[in-house]
């Protein structure tokens, strides 16, 4: 069950890093027309900036599982194990907390473009299938998240980073 | 004091709306109610992103906001009329008889919020880096932040794309290369500080923005009986013609301090100006249709008294 | 409770949280929002969470974030810090003490790719710190070489922190970049200095140039440093927008890599998953920074921080100097990334009302928090370095460390006092 478990979590991995390509076609693209063809493509700019969002929340559920958020380890560093276990286990059920009321009030932004019928500014396209897009990204972070903890809670995982220095961005 | 309330926009705390007319307003307020009501000012983002202060009214989240309904296109149609490109070219006596034709729209259009002002700029036009901005087809392949759903429609018509990014942006956009063209009113390319950036204007008034202050609805209701009435007195169209005023003086001046930087300005001729005017008439249109999907029964019969307000105003171009 | 005391509540319970090792961005989204309803009620601060978090990751100002680490990630993962490593020990090789020289050029070189310092510190250390031993330098001085020039990854630009700190100050990144061209290149030289004359002892002869290999060298890298300048040129052009350009150049990176047959199907979409996953973390910190922010200017807390600050009747440079030395002491327990995500909204009205300008500062901060990824107790790029090479002791690296400390506070007096070396490129921007 674990396996299948990490397998879900490792797909929505793959779906989000997808994603991030076909924006960059993107924006490669609209760039490309801008200045070879002087073609603008209209709405490239709503549509690119709500996609990277998307990218975005579908890495957060990634993340989730990954356990490689920002955080600070100095203090964990101090204890033991079995102490560790549970000041992991307590940061992800922070962050599950924080997921949960992420993932509800989302969903009442993505009623309201719907009901409202917000749309792009160039060819009025409605916005909320890519704000739909983005928030089923964050309700699998509820899965993912909630994934890492029972691997936690089993000793079968930690939040410490496989090799420190990847994903650092300072 | 019985009640502090929070106020929320998204201009800079000098810009002349906040310094010649909310803090007016604020004060006018406070007296009449004889202190009763406090008003905090929030201004620069600082609660929340420029497209967010409608839902921020709604939420709670403050009390009083400011909002540009044209920063969320399709969103509020009905008020999108103010925005049509060479309707109204006056922004005093214009807001006051806007306010007027939009308050009966207000509770079916903004309705978990109270409306309380409704108000103009002065008129606004295209401001571009470099090049001729003479005729609409100098629109063509560029890209444009426009100032509302509108304009954005308007580029688009002629061949432009969009850039959507809230007025404090617009500096940046220029030089960063997002956008060569800003639509803008004068005064505000110096707000801004994008005076240096744009080199050629269209010298005609083009366009108006609308803005409107939101009260939350429940925030209203938590206070006194007298307050209330404090604060509805000064929801009204003339309000909205005071708060209006010193900014749209302060964006008059703009002009001539453009002229005195030396930059191109581009007036077209009657010809030209046809164009333009052709290339723009089927925006009113597409607001007939779109108000008609909102549940207006008799789009045109709203178009005609919208026209007939600004008209008795004295505030429509002509 | 007055807006003073909930403010210091609020930065109590964030403390607490993140010594619990709850992500910096979800303990300060949580405290925002906690701290928001405390002023405003429950449903307005829960409601922050409808439209803010969605309006952070679909700004179109930050969409640069993840186009950059993605470009840095393809660099990698095609091999290009070896080869860049192989250029400077063909060129400056010949030297005494000629390999620490070259880990610097190669550090400067992949900082020009990679917009992070940890990133450029980790490998680095993998390529330069196994030769140095081989030709005998003294474990202090190379890990300490590597440690420093790690650091070199967000001074000299693409930079993401450089791009936060254009996001929440709302100032010109391409002009940042710019900036930090001219005080990025004075580090390497100050930092190669610090190597002949502070780290002198221990520094073994160089090997005798070649100039086939030097030649040679080149073949690998000459693409990249192609693009690099073309992209740095095209933002400084103002031809396209930095988003663009970031863009561009992640995609022909991979180009690159796919052509010298690197990488593959497998590759990339292992680079695209990592740069997403870093880029969230940035994200995330964010998304925690707006709500936090709301919650501050609620309290009007960094109003009166202000207020009192400029009261204080001290000269403007002793208020800067004041906020440089909380910075560097941040910087001994905080993360770089959080700390400019953190304290620079509070100081930031502090230092334009002293009449600073914004890039300089921009340029004063990244430098100042870089300086806390190499001080004790907390230097992250010391960290990593001993993760990867287990056998050199933390007190050793930080010994090693030191005099680049020392070269760093200096440069920082430097740009302090002349902002023109700092300014004096974007000023010349279209
Ligand atoms: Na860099
Ligand atoms: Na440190």
């Amino acid at each position: 069950m674990i396996r299948t478990l990490e397998r879900i979590c490792q797909a929505v991995e793959v779906i989000a890093g997808l994603l991030l390509g076909a924006v960059t076609l993107l924006v490669v693209a609209s760039a490309v027309g801008r200045y070879l063809f002087a073609a603008p493509v209209p709405d490239a700019f709503d549509i690119s900036r709500l996609m990277i969002g998307a990218c975005i929340m579908w890495g957060f559920a990634s993340v989730g599982y990954r356990g490689t958020h920002i955080k600070v380890d100095l203090f964990v560093e101090m204890v033991g194990p079995r102490i560790r276990r549970w000041v992991d286990f307590f940061a992800w059920a922070v962050l599950l907390v924080f997921v949960v009321l992420l993932t509800w009030k989302m969903l009442g932004r993505v009623e309201s473009a719907f009901a409202s019928n917000e749309s792009t500014f160039d060819l009025r396209l409605p916005v909320w299938p890519v704000m739909t897009l983005i928030w089923i990204g964050t309700a699998f972070s509820i899965f993912t998240v909630a994934v890492r903890m029972f691997l936690i809670a089993a000793g079968l995982g930690t939040l410490d980073p496989e090799d420190p220095a990847e994903m650092r961005v300072d | 004091q019985e009640t502090t309330l929070a106020l929320s926009h998204w201009l800079p705390p000098t810009h002349p709306l906040q310094t010649t007319g909310m803090e007016m307003w604020i004060d006018a307020i406070e007296e009449a109610s004889g202190g009763g009501i406090a008003i905090e000012i929030y201004p620069a983002q600082q609660l929340g992103a420029a497209p967010d202060h409608y839902d921020m009214a709604r939420d709670g989240i403050v009390d009083i906001s400011f909002i540009n309904p044209g920063y969320q296109p399709g969103r509020f149609p009905i008020i999108s009329a103010g925005e049509l490109p060479f309707h109204i070219d006056n922004a005093k006596a214009g807001s006051r008889a806007f306010h007027e034709w939009y308050q009966p729209y207000a509770e079916q259009e903004m309705s978990d919020v109270t409306v309380c002002l409704v108000h103009l700029h002065d008129p606004g036009t295209l401001h571009g880096k470099e090049g001729q901005l003479l005729v609409p087809s100098d629109i063509d392949g560029k890209n444009v932040r426009p100032a509302n759903g509108t304009t954005a429609r308007m580029v688009n018509l002629m061949g432009g794309a969009s850039v959507q990014v809230p007025a404090p942006e617009m500096r940046e956009a220029l030089s960063k290369g997002t956008a060569d063209i800003t639509a803008s009113p004068w005064g505000s390319l110096f707000t801004f500080g994008a005076q240096d950036l744009v080199q050629s204007h269209l010298d005609v008034p083009l366009y108006v923005t609308v803005f409107a202050f939101l009260i939350n609805t429940d925030s209203l209701n938590a206070m006194s009986e007298e307050n209330r009435q404090v604060m509805m007195d000064h929801c009204t169209p003339e309000w909205s013609e005071k708060i209006a005023s010193g900014w749209a003086d302060a964006e008059a001046e703009g002009r001539q301090q453009i002229i005195d930087l030396g930059h191109d300005l581009y007036a077209p001729d009657d010809a030209q100006l046809q164009e333009w005017k052709d290339a723009t008439a089927p925006l009113v249109d597409e607001w007939k249709q779109t108000v008609t999907d909102a549940g207006i029964e008799d789009a045109d019969a709203a178009y005609d008294a919208f026209v007939q307000k600004i008209r008795d105003a004295d505030s429509m171009v002509e | 409770m007055s807006g003073d005391a909930l403010a210091i509540t609020g930065f109590v319970a964030l403390f607490i949280m993140i010594a619990l090792r709850v992500p910096i961005g979800v303990a300060m989204g949580l405290v925002g929002v906690g701290g928001f309803a405390a002023v405003r009620g429950i449903d307005p601060a829960l409601n922050l969470l409808a439209t803010s978090p969605i309006r952070v990751i679909a700004d179109f100002n930050l969409s640069l974030v993840p186009f950059f680490i993605l470009m840095g990630v393809f660099a990698t993962n095609s091999g290009m810090s070896r080869e860049l490593f192989r250029v400077g020990n063909a060129w400056l090789g010949q030297f005494r003490g000629g390999l620490a020289l070259s880990t610097i050029a190669a550090c400067a070189g992949f900082a020009a790719i990679c917009g992070s310092s940890v990133a450029t510190a980790a490998t680095m250390t993998k390529i330069a710190m196994p030769e140095m031993k081989r030709f005998g330098y003294r474990e202090d001085t190379a890990s300490g070489v590597v440690a420093a020039g790690g650091t070199l990854g967000i001074l000299i630009p693409p930079s993401v922190v450089l791009v936060v700190y254009a996001y929440i100050t709302e100032t010109d990144v391409g002009a940042l970049f710019i900036a930090g061209i001219i005080p990025g290149l004075l580090a390497v030289l100050m930092y190669m200095a610090t190597i002949l004359i502070a780290h002198r002892r221990g520094l073994p002869d160089g090997t005798p140039f070649d100039l086939r290999e030097a030649l040679s060298s080149l073949s690998g890298v000459w693409a990249v440093i192609v693009l690099f300048v073309a992209i740095i040129g095209v933002i400084y052009a103002g031809i396209a927008t930095p988003t663009e350009a970031a863009a561009i150049g992640a995609f022909l990176t991979m180009v690159i890599g796919v052509v010298r047959r690197r990488m593959g199907l497998r590759e990339i979409t292992e680079s695209l998953v990592e740069a997403l996953r870093t880029s969230v973390t940035v994200y995330t910190v964010l998304i925690g920074a707006m709500l936090f922010g709301y919650f501050l200017a609620i309290t009007r807390a960094p109003q009166k921080l202000t207020q009192w600050l400029v009261g204080m009747d001290m000269s403007a440079h002793g208020t800067l100097a004041l906020i440089l030395l909380f910075f560097v002491l941040a910087g001994c327990i905080l993360d770089s990334m959080a700390m400019i995500i953190l304290l620079v909204p509070i100081v930031f009205p502090v230092i334009t009302q002293l009449g600073f300008d914004p890039i300089w500062f921009g340029i004063i901060i990244v430098m100042t928090a870089e300086l806390g990824l190499i001080t004790p107790p907390v230097g992250i790029n010391v960290f990593v370095i001993n993760s990867i090479a287990r056998e050199v002791k933390l007190t050793t690296i930080f010994r090693g460390v030191l005099p680049f400390i020392v070269s760093d506070i200096l440069r920082l007096i430097l740009l302090v006092a002349f902002p023109a070396i700092t300014l004096f490129l974007p000023g010349t921007m279209n």
